[in-house]
């Protein structure tokens, strides 16, 4: 009899090698491969899997030379010996790794549908009250809560109402909302059609970056599988669900923008008031929700909102998805309860440093967030102590950075990326950026002065207070933190103590 | 795109009067472009420029400048309307790019993991700057701002595969196999 092995299809998976191993593997008759989502565990890709006594056993980091080791069942580890995935408690992935994104069978058989099921039954106000209960925060990266927004689009009348998914997962250090639909799509589409039930909307866009090829065939394949069954539907009117690519713009991501570039327009940014809930797409209320956003809403219904409440803290309800890159040695997703410390999160999960690597600085929150030094990691992972040290959790992408990290040109290298991706709408953000990263390379070249640096400051406030939207308003932070935490190092490279007069 | 709506007619007139066939006085790329224009079916009332531009240039590998009075008419929008969409969108090109393309990413999981001492091997092995295609026409190199694989950083993506955990050795091998293969997709 043929030995079932599960490999992951996640483009993190194949990054690593998982098509090299099937590839290899394909022509043995006594193997029958099956794809799946990713666990999340990244440092282990590719993970070879097949079905244990007690479970899965895994053979982490698998070359083609183990076929002979897996075949014969020796060497694999039990999940219960992964601390990295033991000790989450996960809610929105707690299925990733086991089954075919694809398999709408799958999906059924592991509940996927329940939360879809038990809101079928309740009527617009009823889903509203239990997003209030639930106390869900948007997971874009504002933080806005779920239930007010749905409520306004719901209240607003007009002929035709959109929900609109917010795949543009810009923030470098971010890829949960890639996992989610690469790995496990129906889950999107689930929350998609709850959100459309409780406002009214008979029609959904997926708007999906183009960095991400692998995530938009396979939500379309999604949406082509529920046409078939029948499914895409909301009390027997058909819901229009379709995919949208965008174009390597990372403004898109902000909602007014978003919805600029999916009616096929330049991506600027507009001034709200109207809100999208009011005057959205083509001008109709528009529910622009974060992908997990929507796969944490299919949660909810599933289990209950109270389950929702009950987790996290006061005001940060719920589980962070936290996606773990830079110089560790284990990067990966990790959903944990919000209220987690930086530190523990580092040490526990992301099992402390690479090899020779020492602790620098940690960003938090995307090119948008803040830079956190070493002393400063017993922050608390939620919304409000983010808030009140003036920084943003975001998407929860958490990067670190080690001893050999230049500030200084990394400093340029955030102001760089401010610059190219402004979307010249505001002067602040689109002249701000580009006198900006002028200073900061001209410090990095070792000819800036001090006034320079004073420049960068006053230029960081009048781009933080006057910028249309969080790319102007946001982008000097990484910029001020590192010069705040790493003065130094800016004030040793300027004009005078280089040498350079 | 409000004046489309007001005359959603003139779409279907500039349809009729592209070419079908084979006209012996286009290029081969002026062709494809005018294929490609005829098989749009926008709904009248909302032409999706930037849809109607990717779809141009995923099946001619770029939108030619020269094409752009041909949309504006097939969408029955200004020539301004499309100059200013594909002019916004760093995805978007106006020139044919080398027939491999390579893409080091640059978002902070890969800088933090040396993305930008890649990039410099790079650039001097190839001799090109950022955005700039090698002499032979064989590779063009750019940078992108996160493929979402920050958990296998650093990342490069050739043509349509993601490569991480990036050395500098294994991205020689890579550009050999670019340099040595003739054939590949021209993008």
């Amino acid at each position: 009899m043929a030995t079932r092995l599960y490999l992951s299809n996640d483009t993190s998976a194949r990054a690593a090698g998982a098509d090299q191993l099937a590839e290899a593997w394909s022509l043995d008759p006594e193997i029958q491969m099956t794809r799946t989502s990713s666990r999340g565990a990244l440092f282990l890709e590719p993970l070879v899997e097949r079905d244990g006594p007690n479970g899965r056993l895994l053979w982490p980091l698998a070359t083609p030379d183990d076929l002979a080791r897996i075949k014969a069942g020796l060497g694999g580890i039990e999940i219960s010996e992964v601390p990295f995935l033991t000790r989450q408690q996960r809610a929105v992935f707690a299925q990733f790794g086991m089954a075919e994104p694809l398999s709408l069978g799958n999906y059924r058989a592991t509940h996927g549908w329940r939360g879809i099921e038990r809101a079928a039954g309740l009527s617009p106000e009823g889903i509203i009250a239990e997003m209030k209960v639930s106390g869900l925060r948007g997971r874009g990266g504002a933080a806005f809560p779920v239930w007010q927004k749905w409520d306004i689009a719901r209240r607003t009348h007009a002929e035709c109402k959109y929900v609109v998914a917010n795949a543009d997962e810009g923030d470098a250090g971010t890829y949960c909302d890639r996992m989610i639909m690469e790995g496990e799509p129906f889950r999107l589409i689930a929350g998609m059609l709850i959100c459309a039930k409780a406002i009214g909307a008979d029609r959904g866009y997926i708007y999906c970056r183009w960095e991400y090829p692998a995530a938009a065939a396979t939500m379309q394949a999604a949406i082509d599988a529920c046409e078939r069954r029948g499914l895409l539907a909301l009390d027997g009117k058909p819901f229009q669900l379709e995919v949208f690519r965008g174009a390597g713009s990372y403004v898109c991501g902000e909602e007014t923008a978003l919805l600029s570039s999916l009616e096929g327009g330049r991506g600027m940014v507009k001034v709200r008031p109207p809100y999208p809930a009011v005057a959205g797409l083509y001008g109709k209320p528009t529910i622009v929700s974060n992908v997990l956003t929507f796969a944490t809403v299919t949660e909810i219904f599933s289990r209950g909102a109270a389950w929702h409440a009950s987790l996290g803290t006061a005001r940060s309800k719920g589980t962070v998805a936290l996606q773990l890159s830079g110089r560790i040695k284990q990067p990966g997703l990790v959903e944990i309860p919000f209220g987690a410390s930086l530190r523990e999160v580092i040490e526990q999960f992301g099992g402390g440093m690479a090899d020779g690597a020492q602790l620098k600085a940690v960003q938090v929150g995307g090119p948008l967030g803040s830079l956190f030094p070493a002393s400063q990691l017993d922050i608390k992972l939620c919304y409000d102590e983010f808030h009140e040290a003036g920084a943003v959790l975001g998407h929860g992408g958490i990067v670190v950075f080690d001893h050999e990290t230049d500030m200084v040109e990394l400093a340029r290298h955030y102001m760089t990326f401010t610059a190219d991706e402004s979307c010249g709408k505001c002067a602040p953000c689109r002249i701000g950026s580009m006198r900006g990263r002028e200073l900061l390379e001209r410090i990095d070249n070792g000819q800036g002065t001090a006034a320079d640096l004073a420049l960068i400051a006053d230029l960081g406030d009048t781009m933080k207070a006057t910028s249309l939207c969080a790319h102007g308003a946001r982008g000097p932070y990484p910029v001020l933190t590192a010069i705040e935490h790493f003065g130094d190092e800016f004030q040793q490279r300027l004009q005078a103590k280089s040498g350079h007069i | 795109m409000s004046d489309a709506r007001q005359r959603p007619s003139s779409q279907e007139t500039a349809r009729d009067s592209l070419p079908t066939g084979q006209r012996t006085d286009l290029t081969d790329q002026q062709q494809s472009v005018a294929r490609v224009i005829h098989s749009w079916h926008m709904p009248s009332d909302k032409p999706n420029i930037l849809k109607a531009l990717l779809s141009l240039q995923e099946q001619v590998g770029y939108v030619p400048l020269e094409s752009i009075p041909a949309i504006a008419e097939a969408l029955g929008v200004t020539e301004s309307d499309i100059a200013g969409v594909l002019t916004y969108y760093p995805d978007l090109h106006t020139h044919q790019r080398g027939r491999h393309l390579i893409r080091v990413c640059l978002g902070e999981a890969c800088v933090a993991n040396r993305a930008i001492r890649l990039l410099a091997e790079l650039t001097d092995e190839l001799r090109i700057g950022l955005g700039g295609t090698t002499i032979d026409g064989q590779i063009t190199l750019e940078r992108v701002y996160c493929l979402g694989n920050c958990g296998v950083g650093p990342t490069v993506m050739v043509d349509d595969m993601i490569y991480g955990r990036m050395t500098g050795a294994a991205l020689r091998s890579l550009l050999k196999r670019c340099q040595s293969c003739s054939q590949g997709p021209a993008n």
